[in-house]
């Protein structure tokens, strides 16, 4: 015991005095993660005048995860976009059919446990609308959808492993698919509002 | 001495001395030394089956005012009613559609989605109900996994009219009418039924009620001829048919959109049995069974009363079926029998007019080496027209330990043959958009539409599933009684089922239009187990008291597995943290009691004509299905919580037992859960009077 403590004190100095030779590195900032609330995703809108349902604009909401915010669909052309969301379809920003570098896998797992992207992993891409990196079918990408309440679950402990649209490398976990995030949500909840948390590692390591 | 199970084929006249005999005890709840026909498919003692068995007796029935199938069932021990699709019933844990229900020993038929309905099932007429559980493949073949059900009716021992009426809550109307005829050699019945019920409604703010008013009549009949002690001729049939509205809103709350429509469904069975004796020791039966099923629907838009659905389903079953029974010694006696069963189905979601044909032959020895041990072993073998062979083999044994404890264990195989949906459905719902195809219809409706262009992507290639195999279960069960005195009985049974290549819909393709296209597959591996306690006790002439209770572990071994692995996960919906889930949190199968209870006070007072019962029937919290995303039982949010209902009737009879008089309350306490169990009523008060005409002769 005393061994290893010894060893392990030799070692940080050794550490430090190696990072003191070398002042032109900057400091590694640990990559935060942040939680987007209530994203929607083309939502069905009804009209206040009839309460009957419109209808979606049938485009997808499209989304930064280095700027954090939407980007505009007149962008949709660009690498400017990591992930896009319509229903419970989400794109990614590479393929046959996009103007990027992105690609996704599914990891199975929890999101704190993936420190590092093994470098065997494949990334797909969205190759047709039928063919995308992440399956829009319940049970195989990222949700359950339970045929008795008509509900969509996100599948726990399933994390969307993504190449952004520039190349750079994320993590993101869908929370929930509705308004609000409610503990219980029931038919009449508002449905095709994301809440997702995701990491985003701007230094284009896969080291989160 | 002969022991009393020595005697396998007793004749009309032995049966009815021995009912005579059970009649003439002043109170008993489970009588000692009942006839039974189903665990061997020959006439023994209960108290000599080397397999757990109950039977509900007819009295009892009356005592309780049950009217239905389902009614009588929920209050037995270790049985739960499970709703899918209908009334069905759950056996140590298993789903509705791995228990035979049987009439006079043959099948009904017409299970939507593996339900029978039990409400279909009048028991005004039954002389007794038998349970066998535990495996019984080995004598009745596909779907006996977890047990068998058998409702023997009555046969005429004299000449009686019966005539009865019960009113109760939700305008429910029942009126019976049993005639009984016997002479020497010739005996008949008929049985006339009529229910009906207003239904009644959870949710009144919505068009449609929770169970919409229906109707059925039941008419069952029995004729019987002796021509001589060696031959006897019997002839039964049986029609029932219901109608059912349906009313529902394919809109929303603001833009309704009403539609109404009704259902029917018309069950007939004719079983035509000729019994026979040679002088020797054989002797046998040859019977020809027919019954058809045949479910009607039609509902229209009640805007501009154009259709909005049709559908119908037709489904024949007709098996003839040879019995034989040598007796080689008193010690010694073998059961063969060999039949084939034809069956088809037509209906809406088939392409055409589907077929498939089994044929059988089972053999079943009883060796009683000593007056302590009894032995039965058999097996049985099914030669399947689409899915091949299927050989399930029994053994079982009982050793009398003490005069009043006996020990019993036995081990089976049980199997269920793929049914017709599962090997040809065709069915594409446009509304939700997905299709189910049966196994048998899959590689070439997916070949179809990718010569069509229509396939986004292949998951799994049908051509690799190949066919469906039967779904097969190993059991176990060990148990024994103890007569711990002549007013004192103790039943324990421990079991353990292993099922295998359970059949479980999966995803093999999806459309360009992101639909999927779902199939079947031998995919599940589960168990279950637990302990079945039940005792009842003679408190004094008038009053008996029983209780029951199941303990019941189930589970997924696939799910265990990957639990193990560390490959399921669990969201708290509050904080969205996501853990992993350990073997703790698993709650194993969805609709599964870990605990459930009984008890039952019966008073009979048979100088002044009184009886009074009182019963309680506990079932614990179940699954009720997944809300967390995992598809697992773990959530406490995804359980339905444990429930108490108490039943209550007491009835006294009039000018010498000819009219009876009863009066109860089921669901005393009005019990509801309109969320999880909108299958159940609340209080259901009601009166009934019965008047009885007989001639002895």
């Amino acid at each position: 015991m005393k061994n290893f403590a010894m060893l392990l004190s030799s070692a940080m100095l050794a550490l430090a005095l190696t990072s003191c030779k070398e002042d032109n590195v900057t400091p590694v900032q640990p990559v935060v993660t942040e939680t987007v609330r209530d994203l929607p995703a083309d939502p069905v809108r009804i009209d206040p005048a009839t309460g009957r349902p419109l209808g979606g604009t049938n485009r997808f909401t499209l989304y930064s995860l280095r700027e954090n915010r939407i980007v505009a669909n007149s962008d949709s052309a660009t690498n400017k976009w990591d992930i896009g969301l319509r229903g419970t379809t989400l794109i990614v920003n590479g393929g046959a059919i996009r103007s990027g570098q992105g690609g996704a896998f599914i990891f199975t797992g929890l999101f704190d446990e993936l420190k590092e992207i093994p470098a065997t992993a494949t990334f797909r891409t969205d190759q047709s609308p039928s063919d995308l990196a992440i399956p829009n079918a319940s049970g195989q990408g990222w949700y359950n959808y339970n045929s008795q309440t008509h509900l969509i679950t996100p599948i726990p402990g399933r994390v969307i492993v993504l190449r952004t649209g520039d190349g750079k490398f994320a993590k993101v976990e869908i929370l929930s698919y509705y308004k609000g995030a409610p503990a219980a949500p029931t038919s009449t909840s508002e449905s095709r509002h994301y809440t997702f948390r995701f990491s985003f590692q701007p230094d284009g390591s896969r080291k989160f | 001495m002969k022991p009393l199970y020595a005697i396998p084929l007793v004749s009309l006249l032995t049966v009815s001395h021995i009912q005579a005999i059970a009649q003439s005890d002043s109170l008993k709840m489970r009588e000692l030394d009942e006839v039974v026909v189903t665990a061997t498919r020959t006439e023994k003692m209960v108290s000599a089956l080397p397999m757990p068995v109950t039977v509900v007796s007819q009295k009892q029935i009356q005592q309780m005012g049950s009217l239905r199938l389902n009614e009588v069932l929920q209050e037995q021990t270790g049985l739960a009613i499970v709703n899918n699709h209908g009334q069905g019933l759950q056996v140590q844990g298993f789903n509705p559609e791995y228990t035979l229900i049987l009439i006079d020993g043959e099948p009904l038929i017409g299970r939507t989605a593996g339900t029978l309905e039990l409400s279909r099932v009048a028991v005004a007429n039954i002389k007794q109900i038998e349970i066998v559980k535990g495996p019984s493949s080995s004598l009745y073949g596909s779907e006996a996994l977890a047990g068998v059900v058998n409702i023997i009716t009555e046969t005429p021992t004299a000449n009686r009219a019966v005539f009865s009426t019960r009113y109760g809550t939700n305008r429910t109307l029942d009126l019976t009418s049993n005639l009984q005829w016997k002479t020497e050699r010739t005996s008949a019945s008929l049985f006339m039924n009529r229910y009906s019920t207003a239904g009644y409604d959870f949710t009144p703010e919505t068009f449609g009620q929770t169970v919409e008013p229906f109707h059925n009549y039941t008419l069952q009949s029995k004729a019987e001829h002796r021509f001589s002690d060696a031959l006897r001729l019997s002839l039964s049939g049986r029609y029932f048919t219901e109608k059912q509205s349906d009313n529902f809103n394919v809109g929303s709350v603001q833009m309704p959109n009403l539609v109404s429509g009704e259902g029917s469904i018309k069950d007939l069975n004719f079983n035509p049995i000729l019994h026979f004796k040679t002088s020797g020791s054989l002797s046998g039966r040859v019977s020809l069974y027919h019954s058809r099923y045949r479910t009607d629907a039609s509902s229209r838009y009640l805007s501009d009363g154009s259709l909005f659905e049709e559908s119908f389903f037709n489904q024949t079953f007709l098996r003839p079926e040879t019995q034989l029974i040598w007796l080689f010694s008193s010690k010694h006696n073998t059961t063969f029998g060999t039949g084939m069963v034809q069956e088809s189905v037509e209906a809406t979601r088939y392409t055409k007019r589907q077929q498939f044909h089994t044929v059988y032959a089972f053999a079943q020895h009883e060796w009683l080496p000593t007056e302590k041990w009894h032995i039965i072993a058999g097996g049985r073998f099914d030669s399947h027209s689409v899915y091949g062979a299927q050989f399930s083999p029994k053994l079982s044994a009982q050793y009398q330990l003490t005069p009043k404890i006996a020990l019993r264990a036995s081990a089976g195989v049980g199997f269920k043959a793929p049914d017709f949906r599962q090997l040809y459905l065709n069915f594409v719902n446009t509304a939700a958009g997905y299709s189910v195809f049966g196994t048998e219809e899959v590689s070439r409706m997916i070949r179809e539409l990718q010569a069509q262009g229509q396939i986004g992507e292949v998951f799994f290639n049908p051509e690799v599933a190949g066919s469906l195999r039967a779904e097969r279960s190993l059991s176990w069960n060990f148990g024994g009684k103890w007569n711990a005195s002549e007013r004192t009985l103790f039943n324990i049974n421990f079991f353990r089922n292993d099922i295998r290549d359970l059949i479980e819909s999966q995803v093999f393709a999806r459309r360009i239009n992101g639909q999927n296209i779902f199939s079947y597959r031998n995919l599940s591996r589960v168990f279950t187990q637990g302990i079945e306690i039940d005792g009842s006790q003679q408190l004094s002439d008038n009053i008996c008291l029983s209780a029951g209770y199941q303990l019941l572990f189930t589970g997924d071994k696939s799910v265990i597995e990957r639990i193990d692995n560390g490959e399921i996960f669990r969201r708290d919906p509050v904080t969205l943290l996501t853990s992993r889930l350990s073997r703790s949190d698993y709650g194993g199968l969805f609709g599964r009691s870990r605990h459930m209870a009984n008890a039952k006070i019966f008073y009979e007072n048979k100088a002044k004509g009184w009886t009074a019962n009182l019963r309680a029937i506990y079932r614990g919290r179940y699954g009720l299905g997944d809300r967390n995303g995992n598809l697992v039982l773990d959530d406490p949010s995804e359980y339905v919580k444990g429930f108490v209902t108490v039943n209550v009737a007491v009835s006294k009879t009039f000018l010498r037992e000819r009219l009876r008089l009863q009066a109860g309350a089921d669901n005393l306490f009005n019990f509801t859960n309109m969320q999880a169990i909108p299958n159940m009523p609340g209080r259901l008060l009601w009166t009934s009077l019965h008047f009885q005409l007989y001639s002895a002769n």
